[in-house]
């Protein structure tokens, strides 16, 4: 209902609505600048990445996005209208899997933890299909230290998109995972949040995951982050693991991103 | 291999105690003395405890004591450690105050509470309270400053309220930590609880070893005594019962966190 009202205020004036605008963000943490004037829009449906080298400021941005974390100047905006606590049409998987789950909560508990608000039947219901969409069924009560890696993360998930948010907020989510474990996230992400229509924001140092996983890259530059470039990927879904990345086309963009982002480490170096 | 280690280990550690109790046996029949009474003596003082005059004019009272004590001391010092842990500016001024009170040996106020509270029951309760409540608000505190800020994010996230995510994420974080500060309140607790009532008492079991001691009534001291092991030895059977019950998921995360 709120979104529903936010959307109609701003369309006026706005020819295609962005599902967020990020207006000139700087943060300073005491006197170093961390970001430096951030400006991008992410259009609903959109499957954005940002990449940047590593350190460059990305989980400081995507904290000031998701409102944990206040920028020194510039605003975030939903749908044209500024908030300042975090969102119910928002949420985030976090880097860090084994820190993020509650250890005292199965896995269906702490899928069920952002619906409180909600009837004990409904929950349970969104809980087993969530669950479920992330293939966790068999292990949906047990504890988050009796999984494996990518069990965990996929837990997280399915805590993030039970919530039916709007927008999905992921922190390098496949960053401590193995390879194989991160191909299959990789290929559930983009099936989930196509499947649901999600917006998605990924943050990730990971070019060829970048490339793999998106709709368009916003690359970021060495601290403080200011945007380099932003690059439209054109490549037609279903994506596959090796289809997709054997073709002319995704082989010229990660050459691309690769360049820009080693452009700045060096830029860096110097 | 560890089931017959088990069962071996629990036959000799009842060997242990038969043999020292054989040992006390004996000697009590071979050297008669009257600080040395024989074990049905004391047996019979023991179970003189659990009917009757005894059990209202000695356990009861003292137990009555400590479980107001040690409750104030629990639920105080958790609400005190957490409020601290969680308000971090609020550390910086009251943690002098809290090492001073911490190194306090407890004994030593036992006076000053006969002062302010005369020969009552609040004065034992206070005593006990003020013993034990250091090791609560200290755990709790540590624990507090240490819940993962992840999980606060989490809880952002999801929209919780500034009581909701107390009680739902760092009240549970908090838990394990309470617990072990528990453990070590317990012990003071109890010590605090017979100190308490060596002066100025008219009942409990502490005034009831002392006055035993006064009269050369051995059996009865000894007795009293042993029943204070009991105790002791009986609420930490409790508490680790209800730290299993409660804090089950703490033993598997810890035991997967060291297995990585």
């Amino acid at each position: 209902m709120r979104s529903d009202r936010a959307f109609r205020s701003s369309s006026e004036g706005v020819a295609v609505p962005s599902i967020l605008a990020v207006e000139s963000i700087s943060k300073n943490y005491g006197s170093a600048p961390v970001l430096d004037g951030l400006k991008f829009e992410q259009r609903p449906g959109e499957f954005l990445s940002i990449v940047g080298p590593s350190g460059c400021g990305k989980s400081t941005l995507l904290r000031c996005i998701a409102s944990l974390m206040q920028p020194n100047s510039g605003s975030v905006r939903h749908k044209g209208n500024t908030f300042a606590e975090p969102p119910s049409w928002l949420s985030i998987v976090f880097q860090d899997y084994s820190r993020a789950l509650f250890p005292w909560l199965t896995v269906r508990q702490n899928v069920a933890f952002g619906l409180h608000h909600i009837g004990s039947r409904e929950r349970d219901e969104r809980v087993q299909a969530a669950v479920q969409a992330v293939n966790l069924t068999h292990a949906i009560d047990l504890y988050p230290w009796q999984l494996s890696g990518g069990m965990q993360q996929r837990c997280s998930l399915a805590r993030s998109i039970v919530v039916r948010p709007e927008l999905l907020l992921l922190d390098e989510p496949f960053a401590s995972v193995d390879a194989q474990t991160r191909i299959d996230l990789q290929d559930l992400v983009i099936d989930l949040s196509r499947r649901m229509n999600l917006s998605t924001l990924l943050v990730t140092h990971d070019v060829e995951e970048a490339v793999y996983m998106s709709d368009r890259i916003v690359v970021l530059s060495t601290r403080p982050a200011r945007v380099v470039e932003e690059i439209t990927v054109d490549l037609p879904y279903p994506r596959d693991q090796l289809a997709t990345k054997e073709t002319p086309d995704f082989l010229r963009l990660r050459h691309q991103v690769y360049t820009l982002i080693r452009a700045q480490a060096k830029s860096n170096n110097n | 291999m560890s089931r017959s280690w088990g069962t071996s280990a629990l036959l000799w550690q009842l060997c242990l105690i038969g043999m020292l109790l054989a040992a006390w046996q004996v000697s009590a029949t071979l050297w008669p003395a009257p600080y040395l009474p024989k074990l049905q003596t004391v047996l019979a003082s023991f179970l003189n405890f659990f009917h009757g005059n005894l059990l209202f004019s000695a356990v009861l009272p003292s137990l009555y004591r400590f479980a107001i004590g040690f409750g104030v001391a629990v639920l105080l010092g958790s609400f005190i450690g957490l409020t601290l842990g969680y308000l971090r500016g609020l550390n910086e001024w009251v943690r002098p105050i809290l090492e001073y009170l911490r190194f306090l040996p407890t004994v030593a106020i036992l006076p000053a509470a006969l002062l302010l509270f005369g020969a009552t029951d609040g004065m034992r309760i206070f005593v006990i309270a003020f013993g034990s409540i250091f090791p609560v608000i200290l755990a709790a505190m540590d624990g507090a400053r240490r819940v993962d800020q992840v999980l606060i994010d989490v809880a952002r996230v999801n929209g919780l309220t500034i009581p909701q995510r107390i009680f739902r994420v760092i009240l549970p974080a908090v838990l394990p930590a309470i617990f072990a500060g528990i453990r070590i309140a317990l012990s003071i607790a109890l010590v605090m609880m017979v100190i308490s009532e060596l002066i100025a008492a008219n009942d409990g079991l502490g005034h009831f070893i002392l006055r035993s001691q006064r009269l050369f009534q051995t059996a009865n001291v000894y007795a009293g005594v042993l029943l204070l092991g009991a105790i002791g030895f009986v609420l930490t059977a409790c508490m680790l019962a209800i730290e299993g019950r409660f804090l089950a998921w703490y033993k598997g995360w810890r035991g997967a966190a060291d297995a990585i």
